[in-house]
């Protein structure tokens, strides 16, 4: 009986979906190997293999025939083609595309709402997070006393590969991925992104990516060094190709996120949000999203030269050809400068969104803050050759690039600045959040002064390709964006799930992190100043202690992180109920319920104010 | 935050139509192509700046000139024979021409010729509403470019290869200014499909009547992608054919 019921309500719902209904991550992988074999055995006879280029010609058309089915198998290409046929989506289809009804399986398929792409970003940073850590542990075991012990010089360079990329691509959707789609657009009060569809793709893509660039590992690794100079990389095996057509795909996925991020914001905000009352979350997101749409294309373009050097016979980067390794220096970093702020800006104004609310005061001098924000992305694009005043490039341009670099000391102080006279006699809430972000406010200091004495020329014809620009980086890297990735999570988990985020367990793992961050990059520092060369899987004895003490931390930043995982699982699953709004903030993601309904709003807010009008100074908690 | 009463056309609940007019996703869409259309222009730049960094550095003169053996991959097996037997003659200076600039010309003039064509019917289609006149002009807008993509495809067809051996080591090869073509030329035929995909689809939708007099918005974003990629090929054009020595 309870057949014939079920099969009477199923009727009874609008039926849409179509293909839809059938397509998941599953059904994705399926297509993709199924196409990635086509292209395997198409490459395998179309091309001629007494070619030098045959093996890598037919592992970028497997590589394609992999992205392609996945594509298909996922549902990417539902919508274009219904397009084309002039068969447009219906609402019961929409609905159906953004999970409606189909409980936890909608985190598995190109489901269109943005707090369930928001989610997958979550899961899918943990994942790269885990990847790049292992690589990172790996890293440190090896470098623990000096001679090499379990893996050799081209294994180690891999390791630094893909353990960088790896890193940097989830650095970069660590904040913007999970809270620019979960609470950004709620924060502005609108129903969904400006293109919902757009917004799955970007996050589909990304993990079509993100498998190939680890892929590299099984296909021999990368023993190149993750800005995979052209030159260099041009004579490494098949894991160039996947590197170079994971950065390829990655650059749609953020391209297609901007855009959608951008349009979001202009176009969709609710009555009454204007510009100087959005959210300085908002702000970063945005700034953060036109600073991609410009920087990525560089990268896309270097690596698909890459690709036809090695598929084509061109000469891009080979040297016997004509080609040079600058002109790959200078794509990647006209891209890795701005890149880096990309990875930066969205967490510090998750900061000063979270300082704000903890302090119970509005967020210290707004405009500057964004106006920081503003020149920061500006000013990263007029930077990229600091990366290489010792590679002889354009001497003549050194002193001009230098004056550039400084000045970027003014907008990152003035973020310093914002956040301490957010704090500044407030009656700081001290929870989990509050404490990532005094993590922040000292590593980042650490790290920018350091910045600082990289960009001055002289100094850095001496610490150029030494530990100390790898212990500069991590601090920004680790010690800034991540602490402020993980405050954002201990902030906006509640709305996600609920539930806070283990307050014990959230502090143990800060200790740990902080102290290994002091531990591993200050001594880091230390080995770097002594003279110790980067992308080295041995060094001399001189090195021996402080690169002990590097890798003591280490253990202790993944020991934190293993119990940070534990606190988003044992905390997601039973954690202490937070209700709608347990930092009392006033931006709208806490003014809905929690979790947050289809589409947010039953009826649209009208704002009349900004949000960081706070009745009261404190908070008794 | 302070949140007024809502005002009655911001009621809605789930499941009850369309949420917003179509000029407000139109204003949406269009702002949407706006910024892809500027991260093309980035693309295409970087491409640029690659045909004219390559030219500018001309490493050991290798812009237009390599030594070598001009053949192509036919001629591989030939030229390896002769270099494993140790027949091979010392490599001569080949300087390769420039690719054909009345090809590449031909090419943004189709590209150019096209998007006006579409700009002409969208403003019949707004004007006259008669969608199938529009969906003929359309569909002649979308072929246009396969010409444009057999032209280019037979550019990057004449690109001459070159057989290099140095070292026992033998490659088939291009001089810097041949890749460059060669990027910039797959860059053509990439626009030139998506062009092809959008003029067709257009032209169905038309035809079944979900583009019409009425509802012509979706024709004017394609329109301003495509005069973009008009623009875009037009200036490359002028760039590969007029800046080509190295002095
Ligand atoms: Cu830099």
């Amino acid at each position: 009986m309870t057949t014939t019921l079920e099969h009477a309500t199923t009727m009874a719902q609008p039926k849409g979906g179509g293909l839809a209904r059938h397509q998941n991550f599953a059904t994705a992988i399926v297509a993709g190997v199924v196409l990635a074999w086509v292209g395997w055995f198409l490459g395998r006879h179309l091309f001629w293999n007494g070619s030098d280029n045959w093996s890598d010609q037919v592992t970028i058309l497997t590589l394609l025939g992999w992205m392609l089915g996945f594509w298909i198998g996922i549902g990417a290409f539902n919508a274009p083609f219904q397009w084309l046929l002039g068969r447009d989506n219906t609402r019961a289809d929409n609905l159906y595309y953004a999970g409606d009804k189909q409980g936890r399986m909608r985190y598995w398929k190109f489901t269109t709402d943005h707090k369930v792409v928001g989610v997958q970003y979550i899961i899918v940073t943990m994942g790269l997070l885990a990847v790049g850590g292992i690589l990172a542990m790996a890293i440190r075991t090896e470098l623990i006393t000096p001679g090499t012990h379990f893996v050799n010089q081209q294994v180690y360079n891999s390791f630094i590969a893909i353990h960088g990329m790896v890193m940097i691509l989830a650095l970069i959707v660590a904040v913007a991925g999970p809270w620019g789609n979960f609470v950004m657009p709620i924060m502005i009060g609108a129903r969904d992104m400006a293109f919902p569809r757009l917004n799955a793709l970007s996050l589909w893509t990304l993990v079509s990516a993100a498998t190939v660039l680890v892929g590299t590992l099984a296909v021999g690794g990368l023993p190149v060094g993750w800005v995979v100079l052209g030159t260099i990389a041009n004579q490494a095996g098949p894991g160039m190709d996947f590197f170079a057509v994971a950065i390829v795909i990655f650059t749609v996925s953020t391209t297609v996120a901007s855009v959608n991020l951008i349009t979001t914001v202009i176009t969709m905000r609710t009555r009454g949000m204007t510009l100087d009352r959005l959210p300085i979350f908002v702000w970063g997101t945005i700034i953060t999203a036109a600073l991609a749409l410009y920087a990525f294309p560089f990268f896309f373009v270097a690596e698909a030269n890459q690709i036809f050097d090695r598929t084509a016979s061109t000469s891009f980067y080979v040297a016997a050809g004509g080609g040079t390794s600058w002109l790959q220096a200078n794509l990647f970093w006209l891209m890795g400068h701005p890149e880096v702020y990309v990875i930066l800006i969205p967490a510090v104004a998750a900061l000063f969104e979270i300082s704000s609310t903890m302090a119970r005061k509005p967020v210290f001098s707004y405009r500057t803050a964004v106006g920081a924000m503003v020149v920061l992305a500006g000013l990263s694009a007029v930077v990229w050759a600091h990366h290489m005043f010792t590679a002889g490039w354009a001497p003549s341009l050194s002193g001009p690039f230098m004056v550039t670099t400084e000045l970027i000391s003014i907008p990152t102080g003035i973020f310093f600045l914002v956040l301490v006279g957010t704090l500044w006699r407030g009656n700081v809430w001290m929870k989990l959040p509050t404490v990532w972000m005094f993590g922040f406010i000292f590593n980042f200091i650490v790290g920018g002064v350091t910045g600082i004495y990289l960009s001055d020329v002289p100094l850095d014809e001496q610490l150029h390709g030494t530990m100390f620009v790898t212990a500069h980086f991590h601090y920004i890297f680790v010690g800034s964006v991540l602490f402020g990735a993980i405050a954002a999570l201990a902030y906006w988990f509640p709305k996600v799930s609920g539930r806070y985020l283990n307050e014990f367990l959230g502090r143990l793992s800060f200790w740990l992190v902080f102290s290994g961050v002091q531990l591993t990059f200050g001594a880091m520092f230390l080995s770097g100043l002594k003279g110790m060369p980067r992308r080295d899987a041995s060094y001399s004895f001189a090195f021996e202690h402080t690169n002990f003490i590097s890798t003591i931390g280490a253990y202790m930043i993944m020991s934190g992180m293993l119990v940070l995982l534990g606190a988003v699982i044992t905390s997601w699953r039973s954690g202490e109920p937070s209700g709608p709004n347990p930092w009392r903030a006033n931006t709208l993601e806490w003014q809905v319920p929690t979790p947050p309904p289809l589409e947010n709003f039953d009826v649209l807010p009208v704002i009349t104010e900004d949000p960081y009008h706070f009745d009261e100074t404190t908070v008794n908690a | 935050m302070s949140i007024d009463s809502p005002s009655r056309d911001q009621t809605h609940s789930p499941g009850d139509g369309p949420h917003d007019s179509p000029e407000k996703v139109d204003g949406r869409e269009r702002l949407g192509v706006w910024l892809f259309i500027g991260a093309d222009v980035v693309t295409v730049g970087a491409l640029l700046f690659t045909y004219l960094y390559l030219r500018a550095v001309d490493t050991a003169g290798h812009w237009m000139n390599m030594w070598g053996y001009q053949g192509s991959l036919h001629t591989y097996q030939y030229w390896a024979n002769a270099a494993a037997n140790g027949t091979l003659k010392n490599p001569t200076l080949i300087h390769v021409g420039t690719v054909s600039a009345g090809l590449q010309w031909l090419v943004a003039a189709i590209t150019v010729l096209s998007a006006l064509l579409l700009w002409v019917g969208e403003k019949g289609l707004r004007a006259n509403k008669n969608a199938k006149s529009f969906s003929a002009t359309a569909v002649v807008a979308a072929l246009l470019p396969v010409v444009g993509i057999i032209f280019t495809a037979v550019l990057l067809k004449d690109l001459p290869q070159i057989f290099v051996s140095i070292n026992d080591s033998n490659t088939m090869s291009y001089t810097t200014y041949d890749s460059a073509m060669m990027a910039l030329l797959s860059s053509t035929i990439f626009h030139l499909v998506i062009l092809t995909f959008l003029g067709l689809g257009l032209s169905i939708r038309a035809a079944r009547g979900v583009v019409s007099g009425d509802r012509w918005y979706q024709v004017r974003l394609v329109r301003m992608f495509w005069v973009w990629v008009a623009l875009s090929s037009v200036v490359a054009t002028l760039i590969t054919t007029t800046i080509t020595s190295t002095h």
